[in-house]
C-alpha cells in the first residue's frame, strides 16, 4: 500500500488487506471535458484516492511566448481559457498597458468591460449546462447553446471571429463599435434573461439535481485559500474575493454588482453562484452599454498600435512606423509586472518579465484551473465515482488552460 | 499595511544581509536567500498576513551567476496587498526548500517548475515531470534550449526565419 | 412545386416501376454514409466548435450522426478535433486500434492536421504520424459549415468505398507503416 502513503489519504488500517480495485477515467472520457487522466483506487462504488496526470495537451505557450512580439501573444491568450477568449486577450493587453504606463480611456474600458462580461455569461453557460449534461439531463444544454450562437454572432460583429477572438490591440481596440454591434448586444440582454429563466426552471429546484449535487465535492473556506483557489469556486466555499473588486482594473469600480458567495463549497453551490454571476453580468452589459461615454476607441501607443492603412499608403512617418512594428524595432521598457483579471475560472494573471528586446524575456500565465484542479482528490475521497464526474465538471476544468 | 512597515518588520527579523529590497517594481519586491526562504515565507503567512500564495513561477538567467531562480508571489486579503519574494540559485546545484508543508497550492506548481527549469525543491513529496512526456530528459524552458522539435522533417526552417 | 427542392442522385442503376438494382458497393455506401457513427475526440477549442456544431444551430445529426459513440467499438469515425502533444499520440493511436473496420479519420483544424501554430516540441506536427487520415479540415477553429463540409466529403469517401478495400494489400500497408495490426 506504498502508493497510497499521501498524507491527504485516510485509510483505516483495517482495510489494509482489502482488495481496493483501480478505475482509470480518461484521457478520452466523455465527461471530462479536455483531455486529463484520474487514476481512481475504489473500494467497491467508494473513492478511496485519485492519482491525476496531466500535459495531455502541453503546447508550451510559456516557451512560444519567449518567441513572440507582443501583439502577437494575443492568438497565444486566446488559446488558453477557449470559453471565454476576449477575457483572456483583454487581460493580456492590460498587462502589457501596464508595463508601458498607459491610460486608457473610459470608452475603451467600458467597451472592454461589455466583452468581457459577455464572455464571462459564455463561460458560465457552457460550464452550467455542462454540469446538467454530466448528471443526465441534456435538454438545457441545447437550450442554452443557442444563446451562445447569438454571443458568437455578436464577436463576429466585433472581431471577425467566433471563437479563438484575437480581439482588441494594445492601447484599445482595432475598431469601434458599430451600430449594428450595439443592436444586437440591446436585443441579446434583452432576450437572455428569458431563456435563463427557462433554464433555471429545469434544474435549480428540480430535486434529482439537488440530490445529486448538494453535499457533493465540498471543500472548507481555509481549505480552498490554502490550495490557492479562486473565481467560482472559491466564492462557492463562502470567501468574496474577485478581482474585479479588490484590484479594480478597466473601470469596473464604476460600476456597482454584487459577488454571490455560497455556504458549503459543494457542487450545488458552485452551480449556483455561476447562475447568479450570469444575472450580475448582464446588469452590468446593460449598464455599460446605457452608460457608454463618447471618445477614443484607441489610445496613442505608437510603437504597438498599426497605424490606419489610409496613413500607411500616404503618410511617410505613418509608414516607418508599421514597418517598425511588423519587424519589431521598438523600444519596449525594461522591467517586470503582474497583472491579474478575473476570467471564468477566477484570477487569471501574467507575470511579464521585459529585458527591453521584442519579445517578452519571461512570460509566465498563473492559470486558475490547474491551481485548483491538484484539490479534486481531497474533494472526492469517500463518494462515489458519480460524484466525482460531478465535482469535476462543476470545477470547470478546461484542458487548454491546466495544461497550457 | 505600508510598504516601509513591511520593510522595517523584515529587516528587523532577518537582517539586511539576507533580504534585498526593491521598491521600483510595481509591488513590493524581496529577495532572498535560498537558506531563509521557508521562514521568510512563513514569517509573511503568519504575522504579515498574506495567507493566499498567487503565484509560483521559476526564470532562467544566462548572464547571473546565481542563474535559475524562483519567484513567489504572495496576497493578503484584508488589506489588499501584494509581495513579491524572489529567491536564487545555481545551475550546478539547483535546490530550493519546499513550500508544500505551507501551502498546499505549491505542490503542484513547484512540479511545473521542476519540469521546466530542473530546479530541485528539498522536501516535496511528489517531485516528478506534470506537464511534459516522463521519457523528456532536458528542461524545456532554460535559455539554451530551442522552441521547436528538432527531429521535425515536415517543417523547413528556411521559410520559417529561424 | 418539385423544381425547388434538390433531389438527392440516386446511384447508377437499373430501375423499372418497382425495384431498382444496383451494385452491392453502392446499396452498402447509401446505407454506411448515411448513418456514421462519430468518435469526437475533442481535446481543445475545435472541440466546442464541434458542440456547437451538434447543436441546434448548425446540427450534424440530420446527417446521421444522432448517435456520438465514446467508445471506439461502436463508432465508424474518429473526428480528433483540437491539438494532439506528444503525451496524447500513442492513445490516438490505440483509440484507433480499438475501432472495428470499416473506420475513417477525420482531422479537424489546424492542430490536427499538422500542428497548428504550435510549432513546439511537445507537440505533434499533425496526427498523421500515427493514425492514417482520411479528410483534413483546416481552420483555427474552423466554422461549424467546414465541419460539416468535411463531413461530408468522409460521407463521400464512404458511399463511394469498395467493399474489398479493407483487405486489399495497399491498405495492409498502409496501416504497417503506422504499427497497426
Amino acid at each position: 500500500m506504498e502508493h497510497l502513503g499521501k498524507e491527504h489519504i485516510l485509510v483505516r488500517p483495517e482495510d489494509y488487506d482489502k482488495n481496493f480495485s483501480t478505475l482509470n477515467l480518461g484521457p478520452t472520457h466523455p465527461a471530462t471535458h479536455g483531455i486529463f487522466q484520474n487514476i481512481l483506487t475504489m473500494n467497491g462504488e467508494t473513492i478511496i484516492d485519485a492519482e491525476q496526470t496531466i500535459g495531455y495537451i502541453h503546447r508550451a505557450f510559456e516557451k512560444l511566448a519567449e518567441r513572440r512580439a507582443f501583439y502577437q501573444i494575443t492568438t497565444l491568450t486566446d488559446r488558453m481559457n477557449y470559453c471565454s477568449s476576449p477575457i483572456n486577450n483583454i487581460g493580456w493587453q492590460t498587462t502589457v498597458e501596464k508595463l508601458l504606463g498607459v491610460k486608457t480611456s473610459k470608452r475603451i474600458d467600458y467597451m472592454r468591460i461589455i466583452i468581457m462580461e459577455l464572455a464571462r455569461i459564455s463561460d458560465h453557460l457552457i460550464c452550467n449546462s455542462v454540469i446538467g449534461v454530466d448528471s443526465g439531463a441534456l435538454t438545457g444544454f441545447v437550450y442554452v447553446f443557442q444563446e451562445r450562437e447569438k454571443i458568437y454572432e455578436i464577436y463576429e460583429e466585433i472581431c471577425g471571429a467566433r471563437l479563438t477572438t484575437n480581439l482588441g490591440r494594445i492601447g484599445g481596440f482595432e475598431r469601434d463599435f458599430t451600430p449594428l454591434v450595439i443592436k444586437k448586444i440591446r436585443e441579446f440582454i434583452d432576450n437572455l434573461p428569458k431563456v435563463i429563466r427557462q433554464f433555471e426552471k429545469l434544474l435549480l429546484r428540480n430535486r434529482i439535481f439537488m440530490d445529486r449535487t448538494i453535499n457533493v465535492g465540498g471543500i472548507s473556506a481555509e481549505r480552498a485559500i490554502n490550495y490557492g483557489f479562486s473565481g467560482p469556486c472559491l466564492r462557492a466555499a463562502g470567501v468574496d474575493y474577485d478581482v474585479r473588486a479588490m484590484n479594480p482594473y478597466s473601470s469596473y469600480n464604476d460600476f456597482e454588482f454584487t459577488i454571490p458567495v455560497g455556504t458549503n463549497g459543494d457542487t450545488y453551490d458552485r452551480f449556483c453562484v455561476r447562475q447568479e454571476e450570469i444575472w450580475q453580468s448582464i446588469k452590468l452589459v446593460k449598464n455599460a452599454l446605457e452608460n457608454l461615454p463618447e471618445g477614443n476607441f484607441h489610445m496613442d501607443v505608437p510603437e504597438f498600435y498599426l497605424p490606419a492603412k489610409e496613413d500607411v499608403y500616404s503618410k511617410m512617418e505613418a509608414l516607418i512606423w508599421h514597418f517598425k512594428i511588423v519587424m519589431g524595432e521598438m523600444d519596449v521598457p525594461v522591467g517586470e509586472v503582474y497583472h491579474s483579471v478575473e476570467g471564468g475560472n477566477g484570477e487569471l494573471g501574467f507575470y511579464l518579465v521585459s529585458d527591453g528586446g521584442r519579445t517578452p524575456f519571461r512570460l509566465h500565465f498563473r492559470r486558475p484551473c490547474f491551481i485548483y484542479y491538484q484539490a479534486f482528490p481531497e474533494m472526492v475521497k469517500g463518494s462515489f465515482l458519480s460524484d466525482a464526474i460531478l465535482t469535476m465538471s462543476s470545477m470547470n476544468v478546461i484542458a487548454g488552460e491546466l495544461d497550457a | 499595511m505600508e510598504d516601509s512597515l513591511i520593510q522595517n518588520s523584515l529587516r528587523e527579523r532577518f537582517g539586511n544581509q539576507s533580504t534585498a529590497i526593491d521598491e521600483q517594481s510595481d509591488i513590493l519586491t524581496i529577495t532572498v536567500n535560498k537558506d531563509l526562504i521557508v521562514e521568510v515565507i512563513q514569517f509573511i503567512k503568519d504575522d504579515l498576513g498574506y495567507q493566499f500564495l498567487t503565484d509560483l513561477c521559476g526564470i532562467h538567467y544566462p548572464d547571473q551567476e546565481l542563474q535559475l531562480g524562483v519567484i513567489y508571489h504572495l496576497h493578503n486579503f484584508q488589506k489588499n496587498t501584494r509581495i513579491r519574494v524572489k529567491c536564487f540559485t545555481t545551475v550546478a546545484n539547483p535546490e530550493i526548500p519546499t513550500l508544500t508543508n505551507l501551502f498546499s497550492a505549491a505542490n503542484w506548481m513547484e512540479r511545473e517548475t521542476y519540469d521546466f527549469f530542473g530546479i530541485d525543491f528539498v522536501g516535496h513529496p511528489n517531485l516528478i515531470r506534470i506537464l511534459n512526456v516522463e521519457y523528456l530528459d532536458y528542461f524545456p524552458l532554460r535559455k539554451e534550449y530551442p522552441l521547436e522539435d528538432q527531429t521535425r522533417t515536415d517543417k523547413d526552417d528556411r521559410f520559417f526565419g529561424r | 412545386m418539385m423544381s425547388q427542392y434538390t433531389i438527392v442522385e440516386p446511384p447508377e442503376g437499373y430501375s423499372a416501376p418497382g425495384f431498382f438494382a444496383t451494385t452491392l458497393d453502392r446499396v452498402v455506401g447509401l446505407a454506411r454514409k448515411n448513418s456514421i457513427w462519430p468518435l469526437p475526440f475533442a481535446t481543445s477549442c475545435c472541440g466546442i466548435e464541434f458542440m456547437a456544431t451538434m447543436g441546434a444551430n448548425y446540427d450534424l445529426a440530420r446527417f446521421g450522426s444522432e448517435r456520438l459513440s465514446f467508445s471506439p467499438r461502436q463508432a465508424d469515425l474518429l473526428m480528433v478535433m483540437g491539438t494532439i502533444a506528444k503525451k496524447m499520440g500513442p492513445i490516438v493511436n490505440q483509440v484507433y486500434e480499438q475501432m472495428a473496420e470499416p473506420r475513417w479519420v477525420l482531422a479537424v483544424g489546424a492542430c490536427a492536421s499538422s500542428g497548428g501554430i504550435f510549432d513546439t516540441y511537445s507537440v505533434l506536427q499533425g496526427i498523421d504520424k500515427v493514425v492514417p487520415v482520411d479528410v483534413y479540415v483546416p481552420g483555427c477553429p474552423p466554422r461549424p459549415e467546414q465541419i460539416i463540409d468535411g463531413f461530408m466529403k468522409i460521407q463521400e469517401l464512404v458511399g463511394n468505398e469498395s467493399l474489398r478495400r479493407r483487405y486489399s494489400p495497399e491498405y495492409r500497408e498502409l496501416l504497417e507503416k503506422y504499427g497497426i495490426k
